[in-house]
């Protein structure tokens, strides 16, 4: 088993290696779908040489990256050579793996104490399953998903900075019952970089909640506490590396308006090129609450008693809505799919996603399009077969009453 | 700070008087012909006006704004209707050039005035104005009025204002102790390089002469002629210059330039005239001109007789200025119109002969390379011909739509760089710029999207060892004549390079509503599924059927159960 893990590892590191150090790199780095106006590393490059000569870097429209990362790519950048640089990105991107697995590997153990408890409730005698084997399949399938994944190979080779990015997504999945710190450190990082990532703080929160410890709502205050404190000083040390509050209209202001409309696999691009510009003002507000605020609370009522659900359609929401999304988002989000093996009996629409998603248009705006829509049906089929799950493990799967056919419905 | 006061209440009172005081300015005009060794005449009409006005900058614009411009209400040969604007906006000095075509460095040598393509304005504001793009707003509008031009389309998203390549040329007010009280954020430098230039432009140019187009050298100026040449270019230059050699005087100057070059070649006889050119002869002088000159450089001509001139000229002049030896005549139009309309001609011995070109030693070209509507490379080429290093600066100014890598921001201000370049002897430097064409809303798109955007040229100022092709007048000069024999140790030069034409991804103009429609469809797809999720149950319901559903259900089950017996 460790084998097999560890040979997992060995070759996606060496795919990697091969694909960056190939012709391909160049061309990959510069397409639009992995490389956007927040994560292109050029702009990186060209930022840390702005600021290295003494000018500020958000001045210009070129740099939108925070001034913690400012500070550290700085440093990558004068003290590592490029091949150490190459293997900074593929670690990281195994990091996260590993990451991922851990996060796999305590909720398929949670999922099957929970089904143990319900077998019990319903006094059904169920063929026994081998806990130790669905926790170990669970946590192999969700990091060679990461690790395998073509979207994440590409947005790795392509050196963005969402490589890093997703390794903070998975430090808050992984802490999220471990750490309040880590976990509050992690999203508060996320959120000055991103902004939207701070809808994660929800689940974190019922996470909270369902612990058994006798002081809840302490708890609760106490990591609200954390996390502010914690995003407070990062914004005072970003104020302090930078000596003023410019970055603020660069990063997050960036994101929330809009400017940048090169193309990308988002619905932004195409639809704030061509909106009349009387109704600018009215659109941008209606997508960024859409993507942002919208589906914070229904989602967290509806999913209380799951919060890794929870967790994520939030980052599939934010990945298909937000201002400048990229392939590395989707990929994250995606490679957690397996940890949802036991819905995909209940999906209907399985073969219409496959069918979108390998879509193509003789349109840019309509493979993006395709994309998107691909992208919500398999978020909406994930969240209606939670619902459905969860219908049949407290009736059963049968759909009959008393000898008539029955249909399942939402009222 | 009691004893500054005092003076200068004085000054002002003194001024007062002499706003109202007799006029002591002068008006020149000149004409320079200048064949080219590339078989070109370059034409340039400058008509010079020099106001003597016995008080500093300062004072001038402090008398027109306390006595509601009595200066300009006392206007005599000044053009009222820009010295109005001009004082308006506390203006120090203002080059605007209106241009169609491209000068050729490396053939024509060095022009008089260097203009890019297009519409090209700079200015210096006054020190004391404190809104500097307000008053840079109401400018361009103002001049936009006055000269029938698009300047109205110059904003911040399209001005800049460079440290280096810009220098003030007139006299600098330093009374605030400051030793370097030239500060660029008192500069503002625009270029439309789309604006063509046309007849409309032309007439309220001559409308500033004193003479109007009535007399004078004025008289040549008629559009249809000027406007067929290769290249023309109008010019006004204001600025503030000395009076007298220790500048405790100054005066206001304003030169108004035409530049126009004149294609030989193609003609089946060399022979050229001024009623050839302007198509007509000259009439006689403007009566309130001081100095009404033609000069024809006849320096080609001095060793071996070519051509010959026409009526001869009333004097030659030999100028010797930085290693260039020219030989000029001069022709007085005063006394040679006494006897009615003349005309100047240039008759030529010989068949054809090609003139012997010495290229100039320093000319830059500008070009786009990159396949794609995604990204290119801006490329500037940089050739120096002298046999030692020159330095110059480099002014790379890129619109706001062609990012990036560079400080400036998205439709707010234009990205710039100014580089100071040491260039080898006997050397091309090729200087590359990475660009993204960015992607605009589509109502910030002109007209005709499809056929570009155009971008302003790169500018590289640079002084000249030897005057070699050289024109222009020196800084302390006001008149062609001041250019004769002054040898000064470097020559400034202003090279202007190729405006580009861009081609900008464009989006389909036809469909904002598909595009709107569609997008929001995505969105409704989320919605839809996400409401119902969170705030509907699951229930199982018995399955209704009318009596068509019934009959077919009956029917499957009867085919299933009779399938199964045969099993």
């Amino acid at each position: 088993m460790k084998k097999q893990w560890l040979s997992n590892f060995v070759l996606a590191g060496i795919i990697r290696f091969l694909l960056m150090n190939s012709e391909y790199q160049k061309v990959i780095s510069d397409r639009v779908e992995v490389s956007t106006a927040l994560n292109s590393w050029k702009r990186v490059t060209e930022g840390v040489y702005l600021y290295n000569c003494g000018i500020d870097p958000y001045t210009g429209d070129l740099f939108h990256e925070t001034p913690i990362g400012l500070y550290v790519f700085n440093f990558i950048q004068q003290h590592l050579s490029q091949w150490i640089l190459f293997c900074l990105f593929v670690f990281t991107d195994l990091l996260t793996a590993v990451f991922l697995g851990l996060t796999a590997k305590q909720y398929a153990t949670e999922l099957v104490s929970k089904q143990k408890v319900e077998e019990k409730l319903c006094n059904e005698n169920k063929e026994t399953h081998n806990d130790a084997s669905i926790v170990y399949t669970s946590m192999m399938y969700v990091s060679a998903g990461y690790l395998f994944n073509p979207y994440i190979i590409l947005n790795c080779v392509g050196h963005t900075t969402t490589v890093f990015t997703n390794l903070l997504y998975s430090i808050a999945l992984v802490s999220m019952t471990r750490s309040i710190f880590w976990n509050c450190l992690s999203i508060s990082l996320l959120t000055l970089q991103g902004l939207y990532p701070v809808s994660l703080i929800m689940p974190a929160i019922i996470y909270i909640t369902h612990s058994n410890s006798i002081n809840r709502k302490r708890n609760i205050i106490n990591y609200v506490i954390v996390f502010a404190s914690i995003i407070t000083t990062l914004f005072g040390i970003s104020y302090y590396i930078m000596g003023s509050w410019s970055f603020l209209w660069s990063t997050l202001g960036f994101i929330l308006t809009v400017p940048d409309l090169r193309p990308n696999v988002g619905l932004y691009w195409y639809f704030f090129t061509e909106v009349f510009e009387h109704f600018r003002w009215l659109f941008i507000a209606s997508f960024q609450i859409n993507v942002s605020l919208l589906y914070i609370v229904p989602l967290a009522l509806r999913l209380r008693h799951d919060p890794m659900l929870l967790a994520f359609s939030y980052l599939a929401v934010t990945a298909i809505f937000k201002s400048y999304p990229c392939i590395g988002d989707v990929g994250f989000y995606m490679s957690l799919l397996p940890l949802w093996k036991h819905l995909f009996q209940y999906t209907q629409q399985g073969f219409i996603v496959g069918c979108f998603i390998s879509a193509n248009a003789n349109f840019y705006f309509g493979v993006t399009l395709a994309f998107a829509i691909a992208q919500i049906f398999l978020l909406t089929d994930i969240l209606f077969a939670s619902v459905k799950h969860e219908f049949a493990v407290r009736h059963g799967i049968n759909k009959d009453i008393s000898g008539n056919t029955a249909k399942l419905l939402l009222e | 700070m009691i004893h500054f006061k005092i003076p200068l209440l004085s000054f002002i009172f003194i001024t007062f008087i002499k706003c109202v005081s007799p006029q002591n300015d002068f008006f020149d005009e000149e004409l320079m012909l200048k064949p080219l060794p590339s078989n070109h005449v370059y034409a340039y009409f400058q008509f010079t006006t020099v106001w003597e006005t016995t008080k500093d900058a300062t004072t001038f614009m402090k008398c027109v704004i306390k006595y509601k411009y009595s200066i300009i209400q006392h206007s005599h040969l000044f053009p009222r209707g820009l010295g109005e604007i001009i004082s308006r906006h506390n203006v120090d000095e203002l080059h605007l050039t209106l241009t169609k075509g491209l000068w050729h460095y490396q053939k024509w040598g060095y022009p008089y005035h260097d203009a890019g393509p297009g519409a090209e304005i700079t200015t210096w504001f006054h020190k004391d104005v404190k809104n500097v793009d307000d008053e840079w707003k109401g400018l361009t509008n103002a001049l936009a009025g006055l000269f029938c031009a698009s300047l109205n389309f110059v904003n911040p998203a399209n001005s800049i204002s460079p440290e280096y390549t810009f220098r003030p040329t007139g006299v600098v007010d330093r009374s605030a102790g400051v030793v370097d009280s030239v500060n660029s954020s008192h500069l503002r430098y625009s270029s439309l390089p789309r604006e063509i230039v046309c007849t409309e432009n032309l007439t309220p140019f001559k409308k500033l002469l004193p003479c109007d187009s009535k007399k004078g050298l004025a008289t040549l100026l008629n559009s249809a002629y000027i406007h067929n040449t290769n290249y023309h270019s109008i010019g006004i230059h204001f600025r503030v210059i000395c009076s007298n050699t220790i500048c405790t005087k100054t005066s206001l100057e304003l030169r108004q330039s035409v530049s126009l070059i004149y294609d030989t070649v193609t003609d089946v006889s060399q022979d050229w005239s001024i009623r050839k050119f302007f198509g007509m002869g000259i009439r006689g002088a403007c009566p309130l001109a001081t100095l009404s000159n033609i000069y024809i450089d006849i320096s080609s001509n001095n060793t071996n007789q070519i051509y010959e001139l026409v009526p001869s000229p009333s004097a030659k002049i030999v100028s010797l200025r930085g290693g260039q030896l020219n030989e000029i005549a001069v022709y007085d139009i005063r006394s040679h119109s006494s006897k009615g309309i003349f005309n100047i001609q240039v008759l030529y011995n010989t068949t054809h002969t090609a003139g012997l070109n010495y290229p100039s030693i320093l000319y830059a070209n500008r070009y786009i390379i990159g396949y794609g509507q995604e990204r290119g490379s801006l490329v500037t080429k940089i050739y120096n011909n002298y046999w030692q290093t020159l330095d110059i600066i480099l002014l790379e100014s890129i619109p706001w739509y062609l990012p990036r890598y560079l400080p400036g921001k998205e439709r707010k201000s234009p990205y710039y760089l100014e580089l100071i370049l040491r260039l080898p002897p006997q050397s091309v430097t090729k200087f590359s710029i990475e660009m993204d064409y960015s992607f605009l809303k589509w109502q910030e798109y002109p007209p005709d999207a499809n056929h570009g955007f155009y971008m302003g040229p790169a500018i590289i100022t640079a002084l000249l060892p030897i005057a070699r092709n050289y024109t222009p007048l020196p800084l302390d000069g006001s008149t062609i004549t001041s250019s004769f024999n002054a040898s000064r140790e470097g020559y400034l030069v202003q090279l202007r390079t190729e405006s580009l034409l861009i081609s900008l991804p464009t989006p389909d103009f036809s469909m904002p509503y598909n595009v709107i429609c569609l997008a929001c469809t995505a969105v409704a797809l989320a919605f839809g599924p996400l409401h119902n999720i969170s705030t509907k149950r699951l229930v199982l319901k018995r399955v209704e059927m009318d009596w068509k559903e019934k009959l077919l259900s009956f029917l499957m089950k009867k085919i299933v159960k009779s399938k199964k017996k045969q099993e």
